[in-house]
């Protein structure tokens, strides 16, 4: 009694400093128990609480905590005794009920929940397929998981991260298919994790990459609960965060970064094709400036016959060596860029539109940027929107930067400096200690069938192998197509 | 087995490679910058029979290859676990303090004679200390990323580069493939000796006693070896005919870099000479050429004076780097590759056969 | 962090102490064309030519002229006229004047071209009746002077009777024992106009004959392979035009003692334009003969010629070289040359006459 009084005391000491802590006392119409219920407003359902529990505890007939559970219409009750969980829980949206002579208290959900409607994604935005995109709750998002799945295999692990924030996360995977080490290394990576405060699954991805100091994303994350269970299906891990509308996926390779999800829902010859496209884009979106610098500062001698005068003369009037002209451009884009992305849409868009044709134009006749270029680095910027995966597409932005330096320099030599700089730190780069750049490097043919092109389903018939996976095939591929010679006019 | 006598701790298995990636690493280390000169040399001495001296050359080196092959397989060793277990284990120490050298000397040829190339080429001004710095922080970059890294960038520079060979077939509108005939116009001592001036151009075979513990089932790779050697004899015999037949003999005894000079004809619509691209591409080439024999000298440091890689990497890359900038002059280049060229032929044309019968013979004994 | 305070250092440094000479396209001079006239008493007066680019106007052909002994004092002479360094990187051609290659030899002038590593191999090097000067002074075309003579020399290379030329192929001709070699020879008629007006033939670097434009369908037989040409046959007197000529020849050593070769020259074409009435099979036959005969007698000539001359643009000592271990090319030059017995063995073919009979 004494311990109890005394907790109870803390927690209201704790407690009282807050505006919406609340501590009632009522009593029963039948059998004149008095009890007392103990919440936070801001975080409860006043409405569960007026509707479905008071009702309930002041006209039924009960006198021990124990009778509660079959009175209330509320499965989540709890019995307990150890006061140390008392605050925990009243945080976490619960309603403390006590009675004056029992030990224990009894807990009774009553969350307060704002759940966004599931609306279309619009980071992944895809004209063919499912529309549905993750929201901020993460039972909502397990639901539509579990929708997609309904196999007894998929595991819901549960784990808590941040000091403060107390942030669920929920670590996703196929039992019998996932790789065993893929996941221990994830849990672990998780459980490691010392930091007071979540705010969305971005911060986990940061903090649990292979390597923090480099630019390039190591795992995916992706907004659609399909993309999800596709993945999962292929045997990789996913986390979903609490609070956070993003899964993330992994381990990843570089190429997926440019596969987009409605890849799949097109014919494989199309897809294929985008998906080269893409690759050509950002090769072109990374090299192209850095290229007209290297070879406008040294090597005239590159530029054909027929192609001179028309730089020469588009730059005739520009004050500055290439570089600066570059730069100018490059960070006028990047100005576009930021500034639209802050701005509500519309006025962004006109920001985007108004920027880019009169800057443009303007800086061209002001003479401080040849129009030669200007195409170039907007075809450039236009190039980089190209890519499925918004983050891989930041990575493009910034990687254009060491290139034009290096081009201005040492011209080809430096770009081709740079460039073994970045191949290295591919090839070194892991996600979640599976190598990033396979199936190029390590070179694994098998893994080709989903890389730069994507083959048809019944060709993918195989997990990939650089998942590892417990179970390799994915179905029997001779059931598939049952393959039926037949003569030509039979 | 005599094991032990050097630091040997088993590899771990995620740092090996698989079988197939010693082809990339031997064929990527015989490609460098030998391959843009090589004609000259050779058709001194061999005039335009030199194709049929590279042939021989080749045939010399898949015979070595074999000898390598035997000896690691059985000893299932490095060149130290062989030649410490037919000569002794301070024989070894003193072998692999020589092969350090000698890798560390080959870096050396190869960044320098890169650096020369850029500064004939492109830039006349390109100041040497500050070049290889960079490139030495580049291979330090990879090498620190262990074997896997390296090979890696030996695939690369496999794959990347590769569409630069079908290019030199720019040169066949004007070539003249008459100016092979006839053949056999020179003496057969004539003709070995080609195929001596040709071995200085293929050097750095040899590696493959030095990364085999890293190769995932050895014994798979050992074709890998003998297709990397033919895969490289065809590149040099591809360019050697290109040359002979695009070139007029006295042409190409005057010219440095035949092969350089075969890409000033290419002109492709949107490029209108192709050399600058080349030689920018050739970084890719020369890097794992670097890498590799840093490695090799760096691990051998590390076996025989028992420090860390890391710390070995470090210093030999410092002394690369200084002798490197001291090398001002273009004979002192030249003869910093011959000297390469001829203690490479010791290296491996008389020292890797003599230790094959040693070894043999050792093993016999040690039998009985 | 350490690691990235390095690299920036570093990456200052590098901007600081490791920048190249730059040659940004627009601050430099890029020499399109350089002439070479012979001036009295042996020096060379040397003439580059320059597009001085205009917007949406055709560029300005501007030239700088100097006089030297060499190359490089010349070259030094006009970098002391221009405001921007001159760079060769897009050089294409390259023009010596009659007198210069009859008097004083182009060879020691090319060096410098064979030297540079910024200059193609595929440039072209062509004679001029007239001083390189003055040609260059004319307006010839929408794209520049040089790229228009470049252009002119190329387009007669594709289809008419020109046979392969550039700087590669010189040197290699000349370098070759067995060879010597020819450049195109071009005539500026008036300020506007210019033609190709032969082959001019060298040895050691000197003009030695000239082929005129009559002859030349000829020595491009012998000297190269046809894709597309045009050659006018008369018979009884009716004129035929063979066209879409494409031609191979081929050369055997019949004998060694005494050295005689046969020229298979074999001629596949159309006939496009006809003067006569009808053109019947017997007639093609007849045109195929009588082109027949033509190529038999005037390739004959030619080598004759050569052999006077002691010149051997075809290169039958190259031919017979490869056929020979241990060649001795003085030998070769003293008296087999002169003395080697050339038979023609052409064989003509006419396909298709058109879409009338």
């Amino acid at each position: 009694m004494k311990r109890k009084k005394q907790s109870v005391q803390s927690i209201k000491t704790v407690f009282t400093k807050s505006q919406d802590y609340k501590r009632i006392c009522y009593e029963n119409k039948i059998t004149k128990l008095t009890f007392t219920l103990t919440f936070l407003t801001t975080v409860t359902d006043e409405k569960i609480v007026r509707d479905h529990i008071l009702p309930f505890l002041l006209e039924n007939e009960w006198t021990k905590l124990e009778d509660v559970k079959s009175i209330l219409p509320i499965e989540d009750l709890q019995l307990t005794d150890d006061t140390s969980q008392i605050e925990k829980k009243l945080l976490n949206g619960f309603v403390m009920l006590t009675l004056e002579k029992e030990q224990q208290y009894c807990f009774i959900s009553a969350k307060k929940e704002n759940i966004r409607n599931i609306t279309v994604p619009e980071v992944e935005f895809s004209v063919i397929g499912p529309k549905e995109a993750f929201v901020e709750s993460l039972s909502e998002n397990l639901n539509l998981i579990r929708k997609r799945l309904q196999v007894k295999e998929l595991i819901v692990e549960q784990l808590e991260v941040g000091t403060l924030s107390k942030t669920n996360i929920v670590l996703l995977y196929l039992d019998g298919i996932t790789n065993e080490a893929n996941i221990n290394t994830m849990r672990q990576r998780i459980k490691d994790l010392e930091v007071d405060h979540i705010a969305d699954s971005s911060y986990i991805v940061q903090m649990i990459s292979d390597n923090q100091n480099s630019p390039f994303p190591q795992f995916l994350d992706t907004e659609r609960p399909d993309r999800v269970a596709a993945t999962l299906s292929e045997g990789k891990v996913v986390l979903l965060v609490d609070g956070s509308p993003h899964a993330i996926i992994g381990p990843v390779t570089i190429v997926e970064f440019f596969s987009a999800f409605e890849d799949y829902f097109l014919n494989w010859i199309l897809a294929s094709f985008f998906r080269l496209i893409r690759f050509f884009a950002v090769a072109f979106s990374v090299l192209v400036t850095p290229i007209y610098v290297a070879t406008l500062t040294y090597h005239y001698e590159l530029i054909p016959q027929d192609l001179i005068g028309i730089l020469v003369t588009s730059r005739r009037a520009v004050p500055f060596p290439p570089i600066i002209e570059a730069l100018f451009l490059e960070l006028t884009i990047e100005l576009l860029r930021e500034a639209g992305a802050r701005l509500p849409t519309k006025v962004g868009q006109t920001i985007g539109i108004v920027g880019g044709i009169v800057i443009g134009t303007a800086s061209v006749e002001a003479g401080l940027t040849s129009n030669v270029l200007l195409i170039f680095v907007a075809l450039a910027a236009l190039a980089s929107f190209t890519t499925p995966v918004y983050r891989i597409g930041n990575t493009i932005r910034l990687l254009r930067f060491p290139f034009l330096l290096v081009g201005d320099i040492w011209g080809l030599i430096g770009i081709s400096l740079c460039f073994s700089f970045l191949l290295t730190h591919m090839i070194r780069l892991t996600s979640l200690g599976r190598p990033y750049l396979e199936p190029i490097y390590p070179p694994r043919l098998q893994d080709f069938k989903d890389a730069f092109i994507r083959l048809p389903f019944y060709k993918q018939s195989k997990r990939p192998n650089q998942l590892r996976t417990k179970k390799a095939s994915r179905f029997d591929r001779k059931n598939v197509i049952k393959k039926v010679k037949k003569d030509i006019d039979e | 087995m005599n094991r032990g006598v050097v630091m040997n701790k088993p590899i771990p298995e995620q740092k090996k490679v698989a079988p197939f990636m010693l082809f990339y690493i031997v064929a990527s280390i015989q490609i460098g910058v030998g391959i843009l000169s090589f004609q000259r040399d050779l058709v001194k001495v061999t005039g335009y029979d030199g194709w049929i001296s590279i042939i021989i050359n080749g045939i010399g080196t898949i015979i070595l290859i074999w000898m390598i092959v035997q000896m690691t397989t059985t000893i299932e060793g490095d060149l130290l676990d062989i030649v410490s277990f037919s000569l002794g284990k301070w024989i070894s120490k003193l072998i692999g303090l020589f092969y350090m050298l000698y890798f560390s000397l080959f870096s050396i040829t190869v960044l320098r004679n890169y650096v020369e190339m850029i500064q004939v080429w492109m830039f006349p001004k390109l100041p040497i200390f500050w070049f290889s710095l960079v490139i030495l922080l580049l291979v330090l970059y990879v090498v620190y990323g262990g074997f896997r890294t390296v090979a890696g960038i030996s695939f690369f520079s496999f794959f990347l580069p590769m569409y630069i060979f079908p290019l030199f077939l720019f040169t066949v509108p004007h070539a003249d493939f008459t100016n092979l005939l006839p053949i056999f116009d020179h003496s057969v001592k004539e003709l070995f000796f080609g195929s001596y001036q040709m071995s200085l151009s293929i050097l750095g075979f040899e590696s493959i006693l030095f990364v085999y513990p890293f190769l995932k089932e050895p014994k798979k790779a050992i074709k890998w070896a003998y297709l990397a050697i033919i895969f490289t004899i065809s590149i040099y015999l591809y360019l050697a005919l290109l040359s002979f037949s695009y070139f007029s003999e006295a042409q190409l005894v005057k010219n440095h870099w035949p092969t350089l000079t075969m890409w000033k004809i290419i002109r492709l619509p949107f490029v209108e000479r192709f050399e600058y691209i080349g030689i920018a591409t050739w970084c890719l080439i020369v890097l794992p050429n670097i890498c590799i024999s840093l490695w090799i000298a760096s691990r051998l440091a590390k076996q025989i004076f028992f420090i860390r890689q890391k710390q070995a990497l470090l210093f030999i890359s410092g002394i690369v780097l200084i002798v490197t900038s001291m090398i001002m002059k273009r004979s002192q280049v030249l003869f910093v590759s011959q000297l390469l060229g001829k203690i490479g032929f010791f290296a491996n044309y008389c020292f890797i056969p003599i230790l094959y019968f040693i070894t043999m013979f050792a093993k016999k004994v040690k039998k009985q | 962090m350490k690691q990235i305070q390095l690299i920036t250092l570093l990456f200052f440094f590098l901007l600081l102490s490791g920048c190249v000479e730059r040659e940004i396209l627009d601050e430099i001079i890029l020499m399109e064309g350089i002439g070479f006239d012979y001036v009295e008493g042996g020096d060379i007066t040397g003439t580059i030519l320059y597009p001085d680019y205009k917007k949406e106007t055709e560029p300005e052909n501007v030239t700088y002229s100097a006089t030297g002994e060499i190359m490089k004092t010349i070259l030094q002479d006009i970098e002391r006229q221009a405001a921007r360094p001159i760079a060769f990187g897009s050089l294409e051609i390259v023009i010596f004047d009659l007198e210069l290659a009859k008097k004083r030899g182009i060879l020691d002038l090319i060096d410098a071209f064979q030297r540079d590593p910024a200059i193609g191999s595929g440039i072209y090097l062509a004679i001029s009746e007239n001083k390189a000067k003055e040609l260059f002074k004319g307006e010839y075309g929408l794209r520049g002077n040089a790229r228009f003579i470049s252009m002119l020399i190329d387009h007669n290379i594709r289809h008419e009777d020109l046979p392969k030329t550039n700087l590669q192929r010189f040197m290699g001709d000349f370098y070759q024992q067995g060879k010597t070699p020819y450049l195109p020879l071009i005539k500026q008629n008036s300020k506007t106009k210019i033609e190709l007006s032969g082959v001019a033939l060298l040895k050691y670097g000197k003009i030695v004959d000239v082929v005129s434009n009559e002859q030349s369908f000829f020595f491009k037989l012998l000297a190269d392979k046809y894709s597309n040409g045009l050659h006018r046959v008369e018979v009884d007197g009716k004129e035929a035009a063979v066209q879409s000529i494409i031609s191979t020849n081929r050369f055997e050593l019949t004998s060694r003692d005494p050295l005689h070769i046969t020229v298979h020259i074999k001629i596949g074409g159309t006939i496009n334009e006809f003067t006569g009435n009808k053109l019947t099979d017997s007639f093609i036959k007849k045109i195929e003969k009588k082109f027949e005969k033509e190529i038999q007698k005037h390739c004959t000539q030619l080598i004759k010629r050569f052999q006077e001359k002691e010149i051997d643009p075809i290169g039958f000592g190259h031919f017979v070289k490869s056929k020979t271990r241990n060649f001795d090319f003085n030998q070769w030059w003293d008296s087999e040359y002169s003395q080697m017995e050339v038979t023609i063995k052409p064989v003509v073919t006419i396909d298709e006459e058109g879409i009338i009979e």
